[in-house]
């Protein structure tokens, strides 16, 4: 076919050129090349632009979560107020509710005032005492009730400070908004400014933001992510538990062992399918499957993890699947070869190689499940939860809450401190999705064998 | 080629170890093998030459029902080791490639130590009661396959770490190590350069004295060389079988004439 041009003159003959002049071509190419450059450049530093808003306006707005005001005090537990009938007996203690423990904050603020000196003009006791948080009265109520001994003694106690206190400090309240809120007065501030001089307020790192359970919208001060955090490992424990095994062993079946046919093809395309489905999808299946038709409790961990395994098993087959067809066929024959059956080759040679792959994938639909909200939604995990469930196995039955939600939660919220408890959520949130792919990372360079 | 050496080549033939006949080998529609008859004698290096996808490897893989696990892959005809059908439907493979050991083109060491290498089939057959039999099987198979002086010091070290020669004879060691009767080679040296060849063709020669080894290889230097029986395949029949020193020197039908002379293939 070439040889049919032979013996003719070429249509173009190439002209004689300089390597030193550039010709026109060259330079055009040579243009559009710096030009791709430039877009890709261009592309890189947007996205990277983006992550550096993004983090920053988390870190500026979540890490003064971390820090909370606190207030120390000296309290005095009058018995003939706390246990009229001065028999000790726990069920008359408990008779006396949070509000007939409020006064003694109050008086405590004021035994403070008195001790240090301070006077505020227009500052009534009752707006003094409301400088402490008003979860301080249940927190007294808790201490007395668990040690009935301390009462008629004076205790020291360490109390959150109320949210608008503890905002002033964080620059969210100031004397001008302070002017225009019901919530808070400038005396307040004054008061609060005076005892953080006489060092009866302090402001430190808040160690009960990752253990405390969610508080309502009137105490944003003492909401932490303790039920969350929980609730979130429970479910992590048990998609673990179900997906790992199952869609490993699926994929095995699917790999080594099934027939290549029309079937398996199906199934193929439809596990791939099962990983794009909307997550809220799967929300409702599990609401129609898990509750609905098998009874398990709303709110649950177990529900959510096993609405979560559903979603994150293509995740696994599809990435196990992927590590087992990454390893060489001559691995699978050389076993064979000196006599291995199908499942001695596969569970001796195959999947040790694969494993790093299978582990990375593992985590990284973990780490999925991990930041998924939507399917709670649907399976009542949105509830506003202040019990901590149980140890496991019992507490994947107990009401639960999940981080995302938590975030979710807080967001919708009207006190604006719940916004930096909802940042603070966030960093959390994803400092475990960093640590997650961060391990996947390790372990892949680490164990990852190449032929 | 040393013509000298093929003429003064004693024949060990004795007894028949794996007799094939009618065998045909389909894959899909393609018909890979063609009747073939043949009788592999015991205690003899066999080999089987011919031009690229004449079927000599497929042929060599029904030996060991390898092509088993591929799926398209369809064989009728009988293959009797020692004068079982290996294709009777009691035989499970698994027991028939303990028998029927295999070396592959290209070197496939596990990527474990040279040790575990040696020591696997050993260990899924049952055949080491304990550590130090285990320890003597390995060092026995590994000396065999000339290997042993090279890695004794370094046992643990990984198999997939040694030189491309070396990786191959350490997969005649671990084929060797659970005593099979057959040793099938695919074309063990077309991956090798000139010494590790020598070193692997010299290894195959003393292996003659204990199994029948049966080698698929391009080279007809190395068939005149290493074996004593040569079958000739072409376009998936059996064109030839017989002593090498016949085939090399007169061979009786014209196709295999033109292949060793270079003129097909």
């Amino acid at each position: 076919m070439s040889d049919t041009n032979h013996g003719h003159e070429p249509a173009r003959i190439r002209p004689k050129t300089s390597l030193l002049i550039l010709d026109e071509r060259t330079r055009k190419r040579n243009q559009s090349e710096a030009r791709f450059r430039f877009y890709g450049l261009l592309a890189v530093s947007a996205g990277l632009l983006a992550l550096i808003v993004l983090v920053t306006s988390i870190l500026n707005s979540g890490l003064s979560s971390f820090r909370q005001t606190f207030v120390t005090l000296e309290v005095s537990l009058p018995a003939d107020k706390l246990d009229k009938k001065g028999n000790r007996d726990p069920a008359d203690l408990r008779k006396v509710s949070t509000f007939g423990y409020a006064p003694l904050i109050a008086a405590a603020v004021a035994e403070a005032m008195v001790r240090h000196g301070i006077e505020i003009d227009g500052l009534s006791d009752k707006e003094a005492g409301a400088i402490v948080s008003k979860e301080a009265p249940a927190q007294l109520r808790d201490h007395v009730l668990a040690n009935p001994q301390v009462l008629d003694s004076s205790q020291t106690f360490t109390f959150l400070t109320n949210g608008r206190i503890d905002g002033y400090y964080k620059g969210r309240v100031s004397a001008v908004s302070a002017g225009r809120d019901k919530n808070v007065s400038v005396a307040q501030l004054v008061l609060a400014d005076a005892l953080l001089a006489a060092g009866v307020l302090e402001n430190r790192f808040n160690w009960s933001f990752f253990t405390n359970p969610d508080a309502s919208d009137q105490r944003p001060e003492a909401a932490g992510l303790g039920v969350a955090i929980i609730g979130s490992a429970y479910m992590m424990v048990i998609v673990l538990a179900l997906a790992l095994p199952i869609g490993v062993a699926a994929s095995i079946y699917l790999e080594e062992f099934a027939a290549n046919n029309r079937l398996t093809d199906l199934i193929e395309v439809n596990i791939a399918n099962l990983a794009a489905v909307p997550s809220i999808v799967f929300g409702i299946l599990g609401l129609a499957i898990f509750i609905n038709f098998a009874g398990l409790p709303q709110s649950a961990p177990i529900v959510g993890g096993l609405v979560l395994t559903l979603m994150t098993l293509p995740t696994i087959i599809i990435a196990t699947r992927a590590a087992l067809k990454a390893v060489p066929p001559s691995i699978r024959q050389a076993a064979l070869g000196v006599g291995a059956s199908k499942m001695q080759s596969v569970f001796h040679h195959v999947l040790p190689l694969a494993a790093p792959g299978i582990l990375t994938g593992t985590i990284i639909g973990l780490a999925r499940a991990l930041g998924e909200t939507a399917p709670f939604l649907l399976i009542g995990m949105v509830a506003f939860v202040r019990e901590y469930p149980a140890a496991p196995p019992d507490g994947f039955f107990d009401p639960a809450s999940a981080l995302p939600v938590q975030v979710f939660n807080w967001t919708q919220r009207s006190d604006p401190a719940f916004v930096e408890r909802a940042s603070g959520a966030i960093i959390v949130l994803l400092v475990f999705l960093v640590l997650m792919n961060a391990l996947a990372v390790f372990l892949r360079s680490r164990f990852e064998r190449r032929w | 080629m040393n013509d000298m050496r093929l003429a003064e080549r004693a024949l060990t033939t004795g007894d028949i170890k794996i007799s094939a006949s009618n065998v045909d080998v389909y894959y899909g529609d393609t018909h890979a093998i063609r009747s073939v008859d043949v009788g592999i004698p015991a205690k003899t290096v066999t080999s089987f030459i011919g031009p690229s996808g004449c079927g000599k490897s497929t042929f060599l893989r029904c030996i060991n029902r390898m092509n088993d696990s591929i799926d398209s892959a369809r064989m009728t005809g009988t293959i009797l080791l020692d004068g079982e059908d290996i294709y009777d439907p009691k035989v499970d493979p698994v027991q028939l490639r303990a028998k029927v050991g295999m070396v592959f083109q290209k070197p496939n060491p596990f990527p474990k130590s040279i040790y575990d290498n040696v020591a696997y089939g050993p260990r899924i057959h049952g055949l080491a009661g304990n550590r130090a039999d285990l320890d003597v099987i390995v060092e026995k198979s590994l000396r065999r396959a000339a290997l042993w002086d090279e890695v004794k010091d370094r046992l643990s070290a990984p198999g997939t770490g040694l030189s491309g020669g070396q990786q191959q004879r350490l997969c005649i060691a671990r084929a060797i190590a659970t005593e099979p009767e057959v040793l099938l080679m695919d074309e063990p040296c077309s991956a090798l350069d000139p010494i590790a060849t020598a070193q692997v063709e010299d290894l195959i020669d003393d292996l003659r004295s204990r199994y029948s080894v049966v080698i698929v290889t391009h080279s007809m230097q190395q068939a005149a060389r290493v074996s004593q029986k040569t079958a000739f395949f072409h376009l998936g029949h059996l064109v030839e079988f017989g002593d090498t020193s016949h085939i090399f020197t007169n061979p009786s039908d014209e196709r295999t004439e033109s292949y060793i002379t270079g003129r097909i293939g």
